[in-house]
């Protein structure tokens, strides 16, 4: 085609296309719908799969946790019917022979829970008291804010220092500096006083995973920690529920013990080794669990492949039937037209432009639609990440693909009307009317 | 140079086959047209008047004989080379006008150069001018839904004479008009005529072919009567009707 004017032929397929506003627009829609689904869908999968992967980073990626688990009825009846006693669990000796025989450790964290009501002057919150040793911030990758964290002196000499969750903080001390202030840890027996030396931050994303909450299930970002020694002296290792109207008790030496390696890649070959050293020392009851947070990454993550060749299928499907569409009202359109055709034929246009100018007017349609698509699932997913607060994240790829098939299918599904427009005769389009 | 043949046509046959049945439509067809001449062809339905049309207009091929158009012989060139005949040797005028709907005044007499390859920026005083020719000057962005059916055929006729075509082939072009739209088209037809061009007419109406200056009858396919016109004929023609 000599001297073809490719931008004349955008202009005309504009001013075909709004002779038939709605019906254009209609068309377009299921071009719209279908790219911005996919955008919207896959920038939603992302983000929750990468909120997922940041938690499971953020319990050590080289870490292995161990948590006691109470094991189905092992309970020890004491003096009356209402009052039970559980003993089970991990005991310190678990950690010191895991820290001893498991190749590739390079240390361990014993933690011990206790829900504690702690109060300051008029206020009074109900807490997670965790006993813990100094090297717990740089184990968990929390953030000191103010103050230090205990310090070994103070695990040695069992001494009453605590150090606060910010929120906790923020709510026993409003406007005011805790540090150096008292807090009371009621208990039982008798009420202990603790002197504030730190506030810490929890890494958020930690928090949130349902496997930081406590025993009844609730997700506490009201924690106090103490020396592990100072814990043991004062409260022992008994635990107290009163919540169900009998008194039960849970004897566990230690919450859960946190085993970090020198690398990612000796996390999983030790496994084994772990529960050999656990087991060794038990009879048949299991009363443990084992996180493995490394092993839950890559079942993420390998769910994710899976959830991203589902959404690109959804996506291929939905653009599918929005270019059957396009190309059932592209069909209408060449009949409907068939005497400008064949108008046009006789002024010269070969076939080429012919099918040319009906695949214009297809790409229109489809780059039209393949961009408010876009911009509508772009903004779509920045409403639900900064409006709606759920985290969403556009992938460059998502854009790529959901336009780039949209124009595909256009170009598809242009052809065949483009080339029923070209085979007309033009005698008799020029008679049709 | 005014003898010059534009069109000759050589024992022109067109046989529609039909499978079970060929039905010949023109059956050895032999004239010319001579270059500034105005010529109408005429003949009851059934003669081969439409089937001449459409091959003289490129739009159809014969089944045999030879179409010389210009200095080529155009009966038996390919689809794509036919549209390039179309829009550079013809100048198509029709019954019921065909404009583009979704383009106005300008953009309608604009369409052949675009096929041709032209860029259209510079031929928009040459566009222009013939809109002026026609009446039309001031109605250059007016859609044809806006303009009666007189108005849009001298668009059209504006439209057939962009690319400077060896012929103007019009087909019934007062077919939709009243009389005396009909008159002013067929005026306009008078002046072009008189400019020089070559006119042929397709026409069932006397009014239309007595304004030519030959007249061919088909009958069956085949020429039935040539009759050629002196130009004081039609002048006195002409002065009679005035008269």
């Amino acid at each position: 085609m000599p001297g073809f004017s490719i931008l004349r032929l955008i202009q005309v397929g504009f001013r075909s296309l709004r002779l038939h506003k709605l019906r254009s627009a209609l068309t377009m829609l299921g071009m719209i719908i279908g790219v911005w689904a996919v955008i919207l869908l896959v920038a939603i999968g992302e983000g929750a799969s990468r909120e997922a992967q940041e938690a499971i980073k953020a319990l050590g990626a080289q870490n292995v946790i161990i948590r006691s688990i109470k094991p189905i009825s092992d309970k020890v009846q004491l003096q009356g019917e209402m009052q039970w006693e559980s003993i089970y669990g991990l005991k310190n000796s678990d950690a010191v022979r895991i820290e001893k025989t498991v190749p590739g450790v390079k240390r361990v964290l014993p933690i011990l829970r206790h829900r504690k009501n702690v109060t300051h002057e008029q206020r009074d919150k109900d807490c997670q008291l965790i006993g813990t040793f100094p090297h717990y911030p740089q184990f968990t990758q929390s953030r000191l804010v103010a103050g230090q964290f205990l310090n070994e002196m103070e695990e040695a000499r069992k001494e009453n220092a605590c150090v606060l969750t910010m929120s906790l903080a923020g709510f026993l001390f409003p406007g005011k500096n805790p540090l150096g202030q008292e807090v009371i840890v009621r208990g039982r027996e008798s009420h202990q006083i603790f002197r504030v030396k730190g506030i810490l931050e929890e890494r958020a994303d930690s928090e949130k995973l349902p496997q930081q909450a406590d025993a009844t299930g609730h997700t506490i970002l009201a924690n106090v920690y103490i020396p592990l020694s100072t814990f043991k002296a004062l409260y022992g290792i008994k635990d107290i529920d009163l919540s169900v109207g009998s008194i039960s008790v849970n004897t566990v030496e230690l919450s859960e013990i946190r085993v970090e390696f020198g690398s990612v890649d000796e996390v999983v070959p030790a496994l084994p080794l772990i529960r050999e050293a656990l087991d060794k020392v038990r009879k048949d009851k299991i009363d443990y669990e084992i996180q493995v947070p490394i092993n839950e990454l890559n079942a993420l993550k390998a769910q994710k492949a899976r959830d991203t060749w589902l959404l690109m299928l959804i996506a291929c499907i939905s653009l599918l039937v929005g270019g059957i569409g396009i190309m059932n009202i592209m069909l209408a359109t060449v009949t409907e037209r068939t005497q400008e055709i064949g108008v046009r034929r006789a002024l010269g246009a070969t076939q080429i432009d012919i099918s040319v100018q009906f695949l214009v007017e297809t790409l229109i349609l489809c780059l039209i639609g393949g961009t408010i698509g876009v911009l509508g699932g772009c903004g779509n997913a920045a409403f639900f990440h900064y409006i709606l607060d759920h985290t969403t994240i556009v992938t460059e790829w998502s854009v790529v693909v959901a336009f780039g098939l949209a124009v595909g299918v256009g170009l598809t599904f242009g052809l065949y009307p483009a080339w029923s427009a070209a085979r007309l005769d033009p005698i008799e389009a020029l008679r049709h009317s | 140079m005014a003898d010059r043949n534009i069109i000759e046509i050589r024992n022109l046959t067109k046989i529609y086959d039909l499978g079970a049945i060929q039905v010949p439509a023109l059956n050895g067809l032999n004239f010319e047209i001579e270059e500034g001449s105005y010529t109408a062809i005429m003949g009851p339905s059934g003669s081969g008047k439409s089937t001449l049309l459409n091959i003289l207009g490129c739009l159809d091929r014969p089944t045999a004989g030879a179409y010389i158009l210009g200095n080529d012989d155009v009966a038996h060139m390919s689809d794509k080379e036919l549209s390039g005949v179309r829009g550079a040797r013809i100048g198509f005028i029709f019954q019921s006008y065909n404009l583009i709907q979704q383009l106005n005044v300008i953009e309608n007499i604009h369409v052949p150069l675009f096929y041709q390859g032209k860029d259209i920026s510079d031929y928009y005083d040459h566009c222009e001018k013939l809109a002026q020719k026609v009446g039309l000057g001031d109605r250059l962005d007016h859609r044809p839904m806006e303009l009666s059916g007189g108005q849009q055929q001298r668009v059209a006729v504006a439209r057939s004479l962009v690319n400077e075509p060896l012929m103007l082939l019009a087909d019934e072009p007062t077919g939709n008009l009243d009389s005396t739209t009909e008159q002013e088209i067929l005026d306009i037809l008078d002046e072009l005529h008189a400019e020089g061009r070559t006119l042929v007419v397709v026409t069932h109406d006397d009014a239309v072919a007595e304004r030519a200056s030959r007249v061919i009858h088909l009958k069956d396919g085949q020429v039935d009567k040539d009759i050629r016109k002196q130009d004081s004929d039609r002048k006195s023609e002409n002065q009679f009707q005035e008269a």
